[in-house]
């Protein structure tokens, strides 16, 4: 009995295998169809949901990006003193850039923040101390920086957006453990949907299958015609619905962005390339999943 | 129950229906295995054989049934090249195999005919040509000719015969008198899926022939 699997190319061979499963795919049509638009609708609600949430982490670490640790020297502290501290706050390999304001300077910003609101031409001496602005590079790190900063010499207070950092790490946080369930759920989903939509396409050549064992083809053998049908609507299904996702953006987000205007949209450009990839390669898996499962309820094993 | 089938021998298992004619068959070509007892094929144990192993022992053992279980949308060639095909056969095999059983079986020229435009002779003929395109050792026939009318029957008889003269075990399920009695063959009589008897040239009532071997 010979067991050896012997792999040669041959054209009559793939010839037969393609015919096979173009033959199949054309003779349950229909099957296929319900089984495109499956794949499609959870595809879709798939890949809306994977750009709202890069849009959100992006605009959630966007603003992260932007939160600045405010250092307020004390009073004695000189402009010369002032630049060397804001040099050793520098050198700390967590922060990724400082700027020295000296207290001219931070009065000419207040007056221009307060413009119209407060005259303070009114002010005859500024009481602003020297300040050091601080922007960290990893978002997560501004609490333990602005702790050593305190530590410091010469240093009066620290301050920055604590709520904000904190809500916007648990925001983003939240997003991930949700975008991870969603991503199970629809996808165990789309492979139950279609896998059962195979089933039917199986049952109805059940008759085939068996006289297949019976001539002695492995189980693989008769899956891959079933797994090949499945990768082709999974591909199809999940490129219906980049279609329909691309309309819905092209339409919606200009519409959401005039709407929306205080949110930063430009900050958050989602990467659709990937996306799209995400997406095939989530359909396709999902149609040869699906495939096997179904097929091996035939095959007895 | 103690059966052993010589190699290049042709056998019939008769019997009245449901009385284990065709499990024994199945339990050569590991369609069901027994819940006690061991069974040999080719020197291999089938009974325990794990389920991979299964295709390759089918492609050594050919199975031929009543109801021909054609593949209604291939033509004759396509439904003994498939079985060729299914074992992952080059093209240039089935370029070599199928014609050769199709001739085999007198079918050349109805090649490319599909079963359904087929006398029910022609199509037991296609379904013989599938059994043997990979040049199996044993070919196994449950009831062969239960659809088919007496001259059709004994051409199929013949067919057989010459199949086994080039080598190939037949065993074949049967509870046609005419066909057992003309042939003078081996015959196993099954009862209650018990072996009643076992003649070297029997004939289908028992007493008629020469008893070799009781065994129960």
């Amino acid at each position: 009995m010979k067991s050896g699997v012997t792999i040669s190319l041959d054209w009559g061979r793939l010839q037969f295998f393609l015919g096979e499963v173009f033959k199949n795919f054309a003779r349950s049509k229909g099957m296929q169809i319900t089984a495109i638009a499956t794949v499609a609708v959870t595809m879709f609600m798939l890949g809306s949901f994977l750009y709202t949430r890069e849009t959100l982490s992006k605009l959630s670490s966007g603003m992260l990006h932007r939160i600045e640790i405010s250092v307020y020297l004390a009073d004695r502290v000189d402009d010369k003193e002032g630049r060397a501290i804001s040099e050793v706050i520098g050198a700390d390999p967590r922060v990724a850039a400082v700027t020295y304001i000296p207290k001219a300077e931070g009065l000419r910003q207040l007056q221009d923040r307060l413009r119209g609101q407060i005259d303070t031409s009114l002010l005859t001496s500024n009481p602003l101390p020297n300040a050091i602005r601080v922007r960290v590079k990893n978002p997560d790190a501004v609490p333990a920086v602005a702790q050593s900063i305190k530590k410091m010499r010469d240093v009066g207070d620290v301050e920055y957006d604590q709520a904000t950092v904190a809500k916007v790490l648990r925001l983003t946080e939240t997003l991930y453990k949700l975008g991870l369930i969603m991503i199970v759920v629809l996808i165990v989903a789309a492979a139950v949907i279609i896998s059962n939509t195979i089933r039917l396409t199986v049952f109805a050549r059940r008759r085939e299958i068996a006289i297949m064992q019976l001539v002695g083809a492995t189980n693989s053998y008769i899956r891959a015609p079933f797994m090949a049908e499945g990768f082709i609507a999974g591909t199809l299904g999940a490129l219906v619905a980049i279609a329909i996702l691309a309309v819905v953006q092209a339409e919606l987000i200009p519409k959401v962005m005039v709407t929306l205007s205080f949110i930063p949209f430009s900050t958050a450009r989602v990467d659709e390339l990937r996306l799209m990839l995400e997406l095939l390669a989530a359909g396709a898996i999902v149609g040869v999943i699906g495939a096997w499962v179904s097929v091996s309820r035939y095959l007895r094993v | 129950m103690n059966l052993e089938i010589e190699k290049g021998s042709f056998v019939f298992l008769i019997g009245s229906s449901g009385m284990g004619k065709s499990s024994i068959l199945r339990l050569m070509y590991r369609e069901r295995t027994p819940t006690d007892g061991e069974v040999h094929v080719d020197g291999i144990r089938v009974d325990t054989m794990k389920r991979s192993k299964i295709p390759y022992l089918r492609r050594n053992v050919g199975v031929v049934f009543q109801d021909f279980k054609l593949l209604a949308d291939k033509t004759v060639w396509e439904n003994v090249a498939f079985a060729l095909r299914v074992t992952g056969a080059s093209s240039k095999d089935v370029m070599r195999q199928v014609p050769r059983c199709l001739e085999l079986v007198g079918l050349s020229h109805k090649s490319r005919m599909f079963p359904h435009e087929l006398a029910g002779g022609e199509q037991q003929r296609t379904a013989i040509a599938r059994a043997l395109v990979n040049n199996p050792k044993i070919l196994l026939c449950d009831e062969p000719t239960g659809n088919l009318d007496p001259a059709t029957t004994s051409e199929i008889m013949e067919l057989l015969l010459r199949i086994n003269l080039k080598g190939t075990t037949i065993v074949v399920a049967t509870h046609n008198q005419g066909v057992v009695d003309r042939m003078r063959r081996r015959v196993v009589r099954i009862e209650n899926g018990r072996i009643v008897s076992d003649e070297e040239r029997g004939y289908y009532f028992l007493g008629l022939g020469q008893t070799s071997v009781l065994s129960g």
